[in-house]
């Protein structure tokens, strides 16, 4: 997987110093700022100005200008260079001696500071000691010793040595630890401690050792087997390796990105997954080296830069080659140097947006929803590539520029059907999804409406809640699709939401009527339920009609199910719709009905109507021979229940109504109700032959009224069964037994044994007999006992008064009134039992003291 | 994707796999991270994968089983909290390199270190074709971590998993992670919730990691 990420661009082409010297090769460069240092094979430095010019067509282009070269007199070659440019200088190894020099005109130094015998140093990146005029340097030397010097401006002061046990190749540091590469092993020494740590052997024949500092406390080392290996000072690693070329010869890390170098190529790695992202062919390569985060690479003639190229392209190439995952972590890890955050932030959205459409391109859906949300794109971007979807309200235009390259999704599908279901199920999750969260803020309308042609098509349940509960759909739009997609429910629903409650109407009107279908539809209750619930006569009474002449007893819910707090008018009111009602004998009953057992009213009107209503019905079943028996009781005890409860209705036209038609259960009720109470037992005794309902008749007949009414009405049954003039009088000796014998607290005997037949056993009410005798007794007893209490209260009374009143009351000019404070001029007063006196004007209350307020009672001893 | 977010957090455990070329360690440790079985080729170095266990961090570290790498391995043990020493059931040559050629390994690892023995493979495994017996690999799991209290497992160290059908293989890695670090009941099933998130978490930007900046530039004036 490639990428570009640098450009090879040439700085110093042919070294025109050397010209003459056709054997002159580049040993080592070090650049600082603008400054670029050569060391030779031939022991020259050589200082170079380097400036960079972009050209015109925005590529990196290179200016050079010599400054100056040192030759050093040594005819060796310049091993290492580098600038120290807080002190003006740069250090030079050259025939194992570190020397500085000046860094402007190359001069030495006047104090000659020199360390002999290195083989190789380097600069502490990040310094121990904050002194920021002196810097801090590793060297290797020739024995198995490490040395730490710090140098001034033209001193070099030994600080430490650091033993170790095979001569060091290449070293790094960082802080107080130095990684270096011995002889067949690396190994990590902290010059504090002096503690040295083994980290792994190499082999010293086939790999070249390389120690590149890659961040604080972090090296990169080559290992075995070509690999890249991550070590930190603690002498692990928290990378895994990375597979680096064969013979390597450098490496250099501008972040993200692991360059090495070849004797073929240079070759690019991602430190963020370890693969290799570029390999630039590149022959003769000698040095690689970053300085200030450019790097610079050397063949023995030429000096070349790797120009990185701008993140935000490779980004962008990563993302035209579907590369999504690396693309993204390249852009939350890439330098984001000079950018605020919410400049990186929108740049890093926009990737975000463009990778969500590549992962929707290729069907990943899951990582193409969470892009989506996290690109915050603007949804309308979606749908515009659903072709037919996007409201027509709407004048979007996608973004310029162009965040993808998706014609629509029917491009993307070709003609496959299954995948197109599988586009339009993720915009159908992905849209429920930010429905009504932040994501999908601004856009309700949009999303409502696109919602809906989803639902609609596949005729998804969705469709009713998402209609029915605060939609944004938009109504004409939504309207033509529905009736596109037949969806006719969700249509009428659509118009109720929307207050066009006709439209509505008419589209469940034709439903019912079966002219359209819709399995949503749940039927004509749901009309019925919306007629009672809209407040609007007008359309209640355009299709009150129609409904019920499809369903009477359902229909008249629209009058009976009002919603309770809808003001009285003159539309619904119960005359107007009984009126109306005429036409449709179940709906009136329904109405009555409702009106007298729910509403309570009162009316004789109704209550009449409604009973002839129920007998109307009863005497319909009876005409009919061939009607169910239960049908017709039904329908009776329908009736009898209106008589026995109401009594409100005209008895006399349904008794004589019932009369007729030899009712008995209902003639009886109707006596009842005229207090004709002989002539209704009489019914239930001799034609119904029913002794319980007998009794009953006689409590429910006496229920509010007191006991002697219900006495009344047992004698009365007593002599209904007990009527010496009926002839089978013998039959209802039973029942007038039991009766007695039950019922024993209702009757005054005397009244009984005198109704009771001559010939009749004592052993037959023997029962009645004792219990009434026992009753009698009882109350006897007590009423004498209630006899003497009363008595002794009296007497009780009487000592209070008398104890009151034996004390003499001296009237005399000077005794006033507790009340008016006047003399008393009548010979009439009135005492308080506290002994308040006052006019008999003054004592308005004679339980009350008018003084001191105090209360008397009559009954109380202490008053 | 799992390394590149989460290599600068640091790790609360290192786990180290180690074993015979070929025995299926990348294949063991893919099986309980991706949760699916798939060839792998050969393991270059080592590699590295991180796992949420509740509030830590585990690194779990793929090792090379060629010989080429043993000198890396070591390197690798380092600092290592709990060791799989992986073999092939169907090997016998595999187990006895674990005890040759791994077992010396782990001196580098820390002291307390455990060591878990897993046996792969067992799908492939055939009447007959075991050259491994449970007894020698438990016995052998039993010696090697004379260096803990083996009372404080509730199980010998030794598993046999089969990556391809993902047979003991979470057990087996949550076995360690909960020797190591033990979690409570709560905070398990918190665990089992972030595996379900974690899929989508590279998908964010993270506001308060700081913007990462090349540390070279800001050094520059002194050198």
């Amino acid at each position: 997987m490639s990428i570009k990420a640098f450009e090879l661009v040439p700085a110093i082409e042919r070294l025109k110093l050397m010209s003459d010297k056709a054997k002159t090769q580049i040993e080592c460069i070090d650049v600082c700022g603008k400054n670029l240092y050569i060391g030779t094979n031939d022991c020259f430095v050589v200082h170079y100005i380097l400036e960079e010019r972009p050209t015109q067509a925005g590529r990196m282009a290179f200016h050079n200008e010599k400054q100056g070269h040192k030759y050093l007199a040594l005819k060796k070659p310049i091993d290492q260079l580098r600038a120290a440019s807080a002190l003006n200088r740069i250090l030079v190894l050259c025939d194992h001696t570190l020397t500085m020099l000046n860094m402007l005109d190359l001069e030495p130094v006047m104090s000659g500071a020199k360390v002999k015998g290195v083989t190789y140093f380097c600069l502490n990146d990040n310094p121990v000691r904050g002194n920021p005029f002196s810097v801090e340097v590793c060297v290797a030397l020739k024995k198995k010793q490490i040395q730490l010097y710090t140098i001034t401006e033209d001193r070099i002061i030994h600080v430490k040595d650091v033993s170790i046990p095979e001569q060091a190749i290449r070293i790094g540091i960082d802080g107080h630890f130095i990684c270096a590469a011995l002889a067949s092993q690396y190994c990590m020494v902290n010059f504090e401690t002096g503690q040295l740590q083994d980290l792994f052997p190499y082999d010293s024949e086939s790999t070249k050792p390389v120690v590149k500092r890659i961040s604080k406390e972090e090296f990169l080392l080559s290992g075995p087997s070509a690999l890249g290996m991550f070590v930190t000072s603690e002498g692990i690693s928290q990378r895994p390796p990375m597979q680096l070329s064969d013979n390597l010869l450098g490496v250099s890390y501008v972040h993200p990105y692991i360059v090495s170098l070849n004797d073929e190529f240079i070759t690019v790695h991602s430190i963020l997954d370890q693969q290799q992202k570029q390999a630039i062919p590149f022959q003769g390569g000698a040095n690689i080296g970053d300085f200030d985060g450019r790097v610079f690479i050397s063949s023995a003639k030429e000096i070349y830069a790797l120009v990185p190229v701008a993140w935000e392209k490779q980004v962008q190439a990563l993302l035209a080659d579907k590369r999504v995952q690396e693309a993204l972590d390249l852009a939350k890890n890439a330098n984001h140097a000079g950018l605020s955050k919410d400049k990186f932030l929108k740049i890093y959205r926009r990737f975000q947006q463009q990778a969500a459409f590549i992962e929707f391109s290729q069907q990943n859906f899951d990582e193409a929803k969470e892009l989506f949300k996290g690109g915050k794109v603007d949804v309308r971007e979606l749908l515009s590539l659903y072709p037919g979807l996007m409201p027509s309200s709407s004048n979007f235009t996608r973004s310029i520029p162009v965040l993808h390259e998706i014609a629509d999704v029917n491009n993307l599908c070709k003609d496959n059907e299954e995948m197109k279901k599988d586009y339009k199920k993720f915009l159908r999750n992905y849209l429920e999804e930010i429905r009504g969260t932040k994501d999908g803020h601004g856009f309700k309308q949009v999303i409502d409406t696109v919602l809906l042609k989803l639902y609609a098509e596949i005729n998804w349940p969705e469709l009713i809640p998402l209609i029915a509960v605060d939609t944004g759909c938009d109504l004409k739009e939504s309207v033509e699709w529905l009736e596109k997609y037949e969806r006719y429910h969700a249509l009428g629903l659509l118009f109720k939401y929307h207050g066009e409650n006709d439209k509505a109407m008419q589209i469940w009107s034709r439903l019912v009527n079966g002219e359209i279908k819709d399995e949503l539809f749940p039927g004509l209750e749901f009309v019925v339920e919306f007629l009672s619930n809209i407040n609007d006569p007008e359309l209640v009474w355009k299709y009150v009609d129609w409904a019920l002449e499809k369903d009477q007893e359902l229909s008249v819910k629209i009058f009976t199910e009002r919603p309770s707090n809808e003001p009285p008018t003159e539309r619904f009111r119960p005359e107007t719709v009984i009126d109306y009602l005429h036409r449709f004998p179940k709906a009136v009953i329904a109405y009555l009905e409702y009106l007298i057992f729910q509403k309570k009213l009162e009316k004789e009107k109704y209550h009449t109507h409604l009973a002839v209503l129920y007998l109307d019905s009863v005497l319909q079943l009876m005409k009919n021979n061939n009607v169910k028996k239960e049908h017709l009781d039904n329908a009776r005890s329908k009736l009898r229940h209106m008589l026995q409860l109401s009594n409100m209705y005209r008895v006399q036209l349904i008794l004589g109504k019932v009369k007729e038609q030899d009712m008995h259960a209902e003639c009886a009720i109707l006596y009842g109700k005229l207090e004709e109470h002989d002539k209704a037992m009489k019914i239930l005794v001799h034609k119904l032959k029913d002794y319980v309902a007998a009794e009953n008749y006689c409590f429910v007949n006496s229920q509010g009224k007191d006991s002697t009414y219900r006495k009344r009405l047992f004698h009365i049954l007593l002599g209904v069964y007990l009527d010496p003039s009926n002839e089978r009088k013998d039959l209802l000796v039973t029942p007038a037994v039991e009766l007695l014998n039950r019922n024993v607290t209702e009757f005054d005997t005397a009244k009984v044994l005198q109704l009771l037949p001559e010939n009749w056993s004592v052993q037959l009410v023997k029962q009645f007999l004792s219990q009434t005798v026992r009753k009698s007794m009882n109350f006897h007893r007590t009423i004498r006992i209630e006899r003497m209490m009363s008595r002794g209260e009296n007497l009780w009374v009487k000592e209070a008064s008398i104890q009151m009143q034996k004390s003499p009351i001296q009237m005399n000019d000077d005794k006033m009134c507790a009340v008016c404070n006047r003399a008393f001029s009548d010979p009439t007063f009135v005492r308080y039992p506290n002994g308040i006196i006052t006019h008999v004007h003054c004592a308005k209350n004679k339980h009350v003291c008018p003084v001191t307020g105090k209360l008397f009672s009559i009954c109380s001893k202490n008053s | 994707m799992t390394t590149s977010s989460a290599d600068k957090r640091k790790a609360d455990l290192k786990v180290i796999i180690l074993g015979d070329f070929a025995v299926g360690k990348t294949s063991l440790i893919c099986r309980y991270i991706e949760g699916k079985f798939r060839p792998h080729e050969t393991t270059i170095g080592a590699a590295f994968f991180l796992k949420q266990w509740g509030p830590y961090n585990v690194a779990v570290w793929d090792t090379a089983g060629d010989e080429k790498y043993t000198g890396l391995q070591s390197f690798y043990c380092r600092n290592a909290g709990a060791a799989i020493l992986a073999f092939d059931l169907n090997h016998e040559s595999s187990f006895e390199s674990l005890w040759a050629r791994f077992l010396p390994l782990l001196d580098n690892a820390n002291e307390d270190c455990l060591k878990v023995v897993v046996g792969t493979k067992l799908d492939l495994l055939q009447p007959g074709s075991r050259e491994v017996t449970q007894e020698e690999a438990r016995r052998f799991s039993r010696e090697i971590n004379n260096n803990i209290d083996l009372k404080k497992l509730d199980r010998e160290p030794y598993f046999e998993t089969s990556s391809k059908t993902g047979q003991s293989v979470t057990e087996m890695f949550e076995f360690i992670y909960q020797y190591c670090l033990p979690l409570s009941e709560h905070e398990k099933k918190s665990a089992v919730e972030t595996k379900r998130t974690s899929a989508f978490n590279t998908s964010t930007v993270d506001l308060n990691k700081p913007a990462v900046s090349s540390p070279k530039r800001t050094n520059c004036c002194s050198r």
